[in-house]
């Protein structure tokens, strides 16, 4: 008998119907605005949020990233963010758009630049799915990660976020809270473990 | 594989014996339990998550067979593979393989407590492949050439000032004082293996059945790296880490990063579905599942300890345990140390060789009360502990003093007449403080024997008033 036959005839030996599966909880009310408790979880957390509207957004982003001296930054394929890749290109900063997002060259790219399918406020945390237009590697390996994250994406909880969340899922759904950390020296919190030091959120108002 | 019988007393003496570690492990678990209370302390409907999530477990591990198959079944069509093992030995075989058929033989790991479990590295290594731990303190035990101490925290016995000439002769680095900078240098490090690696191999946290997912829970980013850029991905899971649905997972990751290291969320939660898709620029080309027995369908098949496979691996137990706190995880003599380790360790290596481990507890309750998944805890300790009394793991003197403190207490009027006499001698030891013999010794060695009350219990209490009030 292989492996799998010999565990699985285990379990069915020891089955017990009488252990129920209990029915899904209904996720827990929050109070109060969904916004406001969002932008405190994920300061507390290390994210920088920026509150702005979908005229004035870009321009900021741009003096963000010129601020830090970045040359060229890796930006998912979103509509969201054409006008942040025309207002980067005309002043000067490459747009590495996803075909040229490979780890190396993601490696060497001061920031990424996505947005985000959703948020939870309670945790202040971003979702970033993943498929041929919005790679993985570019929330990951540029130290600075920048995403953008229209307000009415914001969803309460976890146990709301679940509810809303289409099947089938993407090859890699990616829960973000705060910028990549570690604490494993004498539990000294350190960012930018592996991945960006640094994450900064639009949360478009309109 | 056998192995000798685990001395915890013994081993136990090195971490006490040390005050540099038994401060820094002392530290560490205070400041784990202040982050926790207040996050686990704002969830209003925390119980009742503990509950359900416990009925979430129970149910699954009384109908694994279903779920597992369900599981094959959707990373199947979602383009996996998915691999059986029996034990430890066939995972190292099967993971052994799939590594050593790449041209490159570089694999990154992410921490995983099941590979420490079944020691794949050395199985790797011994196949001729290099393999790198990537998460920050499991790499600076590797480099080490040390275990993990703790389940979340695996370097939390190691100073700054250790880890900093670690790094000095390893890397040839300066030896730099600040944890920032000491990170910084293995990040360097870490990033050119983790982009010339040709397989990363990670744990479970989570498999979801209905959809076919596995979730990786991290604060690091080094498991997003290891499963975005080489081109296979190896998870590692025991048969336990299944749950039924996707949106369970609600309310696990809500009890999960609390309970484990007091954040609201862990930095990064990946739930992965298959390899990547058609098109997409990264993520790895194969996704291979390994789904392990080792020693499970046994304690599955034992109605009473069945319960200790719903376990997360958050380490809460361990935080709270004033055993574990003064004795370190490396007197458990297994990668799982704490209140979890003395109950799946006996539970994995046999009585005979983990017998002792039940005993490392002073029953305070305390890990049963901070469980995320709600296992009773105490009671797996006590029933092992019969367990071990049953199968004629209690010394003469220990059975002898039982059955006559059984014998006296059954009846009052043995105790009356027992007690002036236990009486007078406990306060002749008490005052002389003449060492007592074996078994005795084992208690005053290290603790003062207090003079006895000047009269006892009964004495004082009014039994028959009592009787005449009701």
């Amino acid at each position: 008998m292989n492996a799998r036959e010999e565990i699985l005839t285990r379990l069915r030996a020891t089955r017990d119907p009488s252990a129920s599966l209990p029915d899904l909880r209904p996720p827990a009310t929050v109070p109060g605005d969904l916004i406001a408790l969002f932008v405190e979880r994920a300061t507390a957390v290390g994210i920088q949020v920026m509150k702005d509207t979908a005229h004035t957004w870009v321009a900021s982003a741009v003096s963000e990233l010129r601020k830090r001296s970045i040359r060229a930054a890796a930006l998912w394929d979103d509509p969201l963010l054409s006008p942040l890749a025309a207002a980067l290109e005309s002043s000067g900063i490459e747009v590495i758009s996803p075909a040229r997002h490979t780890s190396d060259r993601l490696a060497e790219v001061a920031a990424g630049i996505t947005t985000a399918d959703a948020a939870i406020a309670l945790t202040g945390t971003l979702l970033l799915p993943c498929d041929d237009r919005r790679p993985r590697s570019t929330s990951l390996l540029p130290p600075l990660h920048l995403a953008v994250l229209p307000a009415d994406r914001i969803v309460a909880t976890l146990g709301h976020l679940f509810q809303v969340l289409h099947t089938p899922l993407p090859s890699a759904l990616t829960f973000i809270t705060g910028p990549s950390r570690t604490a494993d020296i004498e539990l000294t919190p350190v960012m930018g473990a592996h991945g960006p030091t640094e994450v900064i959120a639009y949360v478009l108002m309109d | 594989m056998r192995q000798d019988r685990i001395d915890f007393v013994h081993n136990s003496e090195r971490a006490l014996a040390d005050p540099t570690l038994h401060s820094s492990v002392r530290r560490a678990m205070v400041r784990f339990r202040e982050l926790q209370r207040p996050v686990i302390g704002e969830i209003e409907e925390w119980q009742a998550l503990r509950e359900y999530a416990h009925r979430v477990k129970l149910h699954t591990l009384s109908h694994l067979d279903q779920y597992l198959e369900q599981l094959e079944r959707q990373i199947v069509a979602a383009g996996g593979q998915v691999h059986w093992v029996r034990d430890g030995a066939q995972a190292g075989r099967v993971i052994a393989d799939l590594a050593r058929s790449r041209d490159d033989r570089t694999v990154v790991k992410s921490k995983s407590m099941t590979s420490e479990e079944i020691e794949l590295n050395q199985v790797l290594e011994a196949a001729g492949c290099e393999v790198v731990e990537t998460d920050l303190g499991e790499y600076l035990l590797q480099l080490a050439g040390d275990r993990p101490a703790h389940i979340i925290a695996p370097a939390v016995h190691k100073s700054k000032d250790a880890i900093a000439k670690l790094l000095a002769e390893k890397l040839g680095v300066p030896v730099y004082d600040d944890a920032e900078r000491l990170t910084r240098v293995a990040r360097d490090a870490l990033r050119r293996k983790f982009l010339a690696a040709g397989v990363g191999i990670t744990g479970v946290n989570f498999a979801v059945a209905e959809t076919g997912t596995i979730v990786v829970v991290e604060n690091e980013g080094n498991a997003r790296l290891t499963t975005s850029l080489p081109r296979v991905h190896i998870a590692l899971m025991g048969i336990e880490k299944v749950i039924p649905r996707l949106a369970d997972l609600g309310v696990f990751l809500t009890l999960l990063p609390r309970a484990a290291t007091g954040q609201r969320m862990s930095s990064y939660v990946s739930l992965l579905t298959g390899p990547r898709r058609a098109g997409e620029r990264d993520g790895p080309e194969e996704f291979h599942l390994v789904i392990m027995d080792n020693g499970r369908t046994a304690i599955q098949a034992d109605p009473v300890m069945r319960e200790s496979l719903a376990c997360i691996r958050c380490g809460a137990c361990l935080d709270v345990c004033p055993v574990f706190e003064r004795t370190v995880g490396h007197a458990y003599g297994s990668v799982y140390s704490g209140p979890i380790g003395a109950v799946i360790t006996p539970l994995y290596q046999g009585l005979d060789v983990a017998g002792e481990l039940p005993f490392a507890s002073s029953l305070c309750g305390a890990c049963g009360e901070i469980c995320p998944v709600k296992i009773d805890l105490p009671r797996l300790l006590l029933e092992l502990r019969a367990r071990v009394v049953q199968a004629g793991g209690a010394s003469w003197a220990e059975r002898l003093f039982v059955r006559g403190w059984v014998a006296t207490m059954a009846r009052s009027g043995r105790l009356r007449l027992v007690a002036p006499i236990v009486r007078l001698l406990h306060r002749a030891v008490a005052r002389t403080g003449i060492p007592l013999p074996y078994p005795f010794s084992r208690w005053t060695q290290f603790r003062e024997l207090p003079p006895p009350a000047r009269s006892s219990f009964r004495e004082r209490w009014p039994f028959a008033a009592v009787g005449r009030r009701r």
